[in-house]
């Protein structure tokens, strides 16, 4: 396979002196790099120890029990929590953003990707539009833009925009219905959901087979689901309503019940959606465009209409080709919601500039700040890099 | 065949991971010793208990790497860097009229660069050997910290973390200020104890959150901050009604509202004050003589006007005083041959005077009744005059 597993006796005679012995200078080289890249991280972290101790600077975490002194937007953060819990719900709100806004990215971007590749001419340009556009704009305008010429134009308290008693929109935030638990029945319902969902799984591996037994249309998915459905409503009939709605309601100067969800918050998410999205899109229109055209063909030919080409021939082979560089894109918009400090969106990066500013050590902050992106981002990758796996696995 | 290299690839992909593993706990380690070695019992009671250690330990193991440590050898003071280099540094505000603000033409103006050009005048004798570094709020004290600046001169309150953990050291407050309250003049509140359940727009890194919260806290009222990176998307956040109030320092409350574009009258800033904002120049710790430089150009100033030298006459004073008739401002003036040791030239207080002028003039010309701003002299008045101004004898 390799020249060192074929070395014969007569090769290890001839060999040449170790200084120009390919083997030993590619070791050497490497152990030689790392000894330099160790030796700079030291240099580094011993001049700042240094200077952080002549400047009377304290160098540890200690600080990380000290209170807080002020709360944080949108949360029910205490002033007094220790100031490791403020950056807890720092990380909690990027991934509040990052989670949610990945799923709609994703979604988004494959309708898109897909159109622009339609035969119908409207909706094939509509698509390009819509990438060319948001791709070439810079998020932090984007996101600027939302938030002040968007979020910030809508009425104010008093004149809300309503949908019915459910739902409210204006300055402070979107106000949605929450869900309400009663104390006795809720634990029993959940045992109720559960049950439902193992219905559901059976009954679709029940369709599977027979499926794959008889030939005849499993439709395990919409089946699966009115099960669940059904139990479910039962369950809650039968166990007096465990779940009830609490709907927003305005209450003084601000609003009492339902959930909420900051303007700023708002703006972060739907400016970094639709960026990404755009990103997205490409991504899936290039997939598309990379599945061998005798695909296409042949599910032609098989009498395949256009949506069921996409469904089973096309689309789960793009996906396949998409996955790494989506994971890529996954990583940029959870990296962007960092861009919400400037519209005072409380995510870590905030929220340690913040503590910062409120007389705690930069450098450790910092630290911290770096350690919460980079975990967040080393997650996303080991996940795609998984998924990226089994796909590929399945590839001859 | 061909799995061979794929397994390889992933054996590889797994040392990685470890290795950046390792790097991390590593760092981690360090940080740990670090913390370990330097660990009193006072830790977890103040900001301002820690750093006196550091400081003892720093100076110990320091002294043969740098004389840090002896203040009397003049060769290491950043007085003489700045007087070799023959320009101030200065870290200041852009955004604050009246205090420090970027001019159409792209110079700067207000209280705070009056003090910095002050310094120049002081040290090297000319009032425009001046380089001015807009710093956000946030970042003002890390420059500070990094050598980025000399002085910072950037409406900063003087509080006991910045002075001990943050390692920035503070002259005489040059401004008494208050944090107070802006509202809309059509919001109906017209007392803080109004305001609950209210949104409330802060500035980022300041320490009025801080102040804030504490009022709040002890007025009973819930509220939410928003803390903004700017003061410009945040006065577009206060005009949407995205906030109820917006808080800061009673004089930057003043400024903003004197140039509000809906008209000042649109918003009021309401009576209470909340906090003591004693503002004033920072310098880094462990400097003593560049902070004593920089300290006596600030109360300069306040002598001037306490013996009514200003910038008009202290040219004809220099000439007319009688060393044996008034001595003390002889001796002020630089002619009686007096030398305090400050390692400022004889006459740095007549530089000073005649190049920015003394405490008055400057009050006047940046933030006085005459001005946009229109602030009284009230609490920033000589203590001859009931205010709290109470310069050192020179």
């Amino acid at each position: 396979m390799s020249a060192s597993t074929e070395t014969s006796p007569s090769d290890r005679a001839h060999r040449p002196p170790f200084w120009r012995d390919v083997r030993i200078i590619r070791i050497a080289l490497q152990v030689g790099f790392l000894v330099a890249v160790g030796a700079l991280l030291f240099w580094l972290f011993d001049n700042l120890t240094v200077n952080l101790r002549v400047l009377g600077i304290r160098r540890d975490f200690g600080f990380l029990d000290q209170p807080t002194g002020v709360p944080i937007l949108g949360s029910d953060f205490r002033a007094q929590s220790p100031i490791r819990d403020a950056l807890l719900v720092g990380l909690y709100n990027i991934l509040r953003v990052a989670v949610p806004g990945i799923l709609t990215a994703l979604v988004i971007g494959t309708l898109v990707g897909v159109g622009r590749l339609s035969t119908n001419w409207l909706v094939r340009r509509a698509a390009g539009i819509y990438v060319e556009v948001l791709r070439n704009v810079p998020p932090l305008v984007m996101l600027i833009f939302f938030y002040i010429a968007v979020l910030q134009q809508l009425p104010a308290q008093a004149d809300s925009i309503t949908a019915g008693p459910f739902a409210l929109l204006n300055v402070r935030g979107v106000y949605l219905p929450s869900i309400q638990l009663s104390a006795g029945p809720a634990p029993v319902f959940f045992g109720v959901l559960g049950l439902a969902l193992v219905a559901a799984i059976v009954l679709g591996v029940l369709r599977t087979r027979r499926f794959d037994a008889t030939g005849q249309p499993h439709r395990r998915v919409p089946l699966g689901v009115l099960l669940f459905l059904g139990i479910a409503t039962l369950g809650w009939l039968a166990l007096g309503r465990p779940l009830g709605l609490q709907l927003p309601v305005i209450e003084g100067r601000g609003v009492d019940g339902g959930y909420r969800m900051i303007p700023e918050q708002a703006a972060v998410f739907i400016a970094l959606v639709l960026y990404t999205s755009s990103f997205i899109a490409e991504i899936v229109r290039g997939s598309i465009q990379a599945v061998a055209k005798g695909q296409t063909e042949a599910s032609n030919a098989l009498g395949l209409s256009g949506l069921q080409r996409l469904r089973f021939v096309v689309l789960p082979q793009a996906l396949r080709i998409a996955t790494p560089s989506a994971g890529n894109e996954f990583l940029n918009l959870t990296k962007n919601v960092s861009l919400g400090v400037f519209v005072a969106y409380p995510e870590l990066l905030r929220i340690g500039r913040q503590a910062v500013g409120n007389g705690f050590p930069a450098p450790q902050l910092l630290f911290i700040v770096s350690a919460g992106y980079l975990a967040l981002s080393l997650g996303i990758s080991l996940f795609t890099n998984l998924a990226n796996r089994r796909l590929q696995l399945s590839e001859r | 065949m061909k799995t061979i290299p794929n397994a390889h690839k992933r054996r590889w992909r797994s040392m990685r991971l470890v290795a950046g593993g390792l790097v991390l706990a590593l760092a981690l380690a360090a940080c740990a010793d670090e913390d370990a070695e330097v660990d009193d019992p006072g830790t977890d009671i103040d900001d301002a208990d820690d750093p006196d250690v550091d400081i003892d330990d720093g100076v110990e193991g320091e002294e043969g790497d740098d004389g840090e440590a002896a203040p009397a050898d003049s060769g290491d003071s950043l007085l003489n860097t700045v007087q070799d280099r023959g320009a101030v540094v200065c870290g200041v505000n852009d955004a604050v009229p009246g205090f420090g603000l970027t001019t159409e033409d792209g110079d700067f103006e207000g209280f705070d660069i009056d003090f910095c050009r002050a310094i120049a005048a002081a040290v090297i004798g000319d009032a425009d050997a001046v380089e001015l570094i807009p710093l956000t709020a946030e970042a003002r004290f890390t420059a500070l910290q990094s050598g980025e600046i000399d002085v910072l001169v950037r409406n900063t309150t003087w509080t006991a973390a910045r002075d001990g953990g943050e390692g920035g050291a503070f002259t005489l407050p040059t401004f008494y200020d208050g944090q107070g309250m802006m509202v809309r003049a059509d919001s109906g509140i017209s007392s803080i104890d109004d305001m609950e359940g209210a949104a409330i727009c802060v500035l980022s890194g300041t320490t009025t959150e801080l102040n804030l919260e504490t009022e709040m806290a002890s007025r009973g009222l819930s509220y939410e901050a928003a803390t903004f990176e700017d003061n410009d998307t945040l006065q577009e956040a206060f005009i949407a009604d995205r906030c109820d109030g917006w808080t800061s320092d009673r004089s930057q409350l003043a400024a903003i509202r004197s140039a509000f574009p809906d008209g000042p009258d649109s918003v009021s800033v309401l009576d209470e004050v909340i906090s003591k904002e004693p503002l004033g120049p920072a310098v880094r710790d462990g400097d003593s003589q560049w902070l004593d430089a920089v300290n006596w150009t600030v109360i300069a100033t306040m002598i001037g006007e306490e013996f009514g030298v200003d910038s008009s006459n202290v040219n004809d004073l220099v000439e007319s005083v009688d060393v044996d008739e008034q001595p003390a401002l002889a001796r002020f003036l630089g002619v009686a041959g007096f030398d305090p040791g400050l390692g400022l030239p004889e006459d740095f207080a007549v530089q000073v005077i005649s190049q920015v002028g003394n405490y008055a003039e400057i009050f006047e010309r940046n933030v006085g009744p005459d001005t946009g701003l229109g602030l009284e002299r009230e609490q920033n008045a000589l203590y001859t005059d009931g205010g709290l101004h109470y310069p050192p004898p020179y």
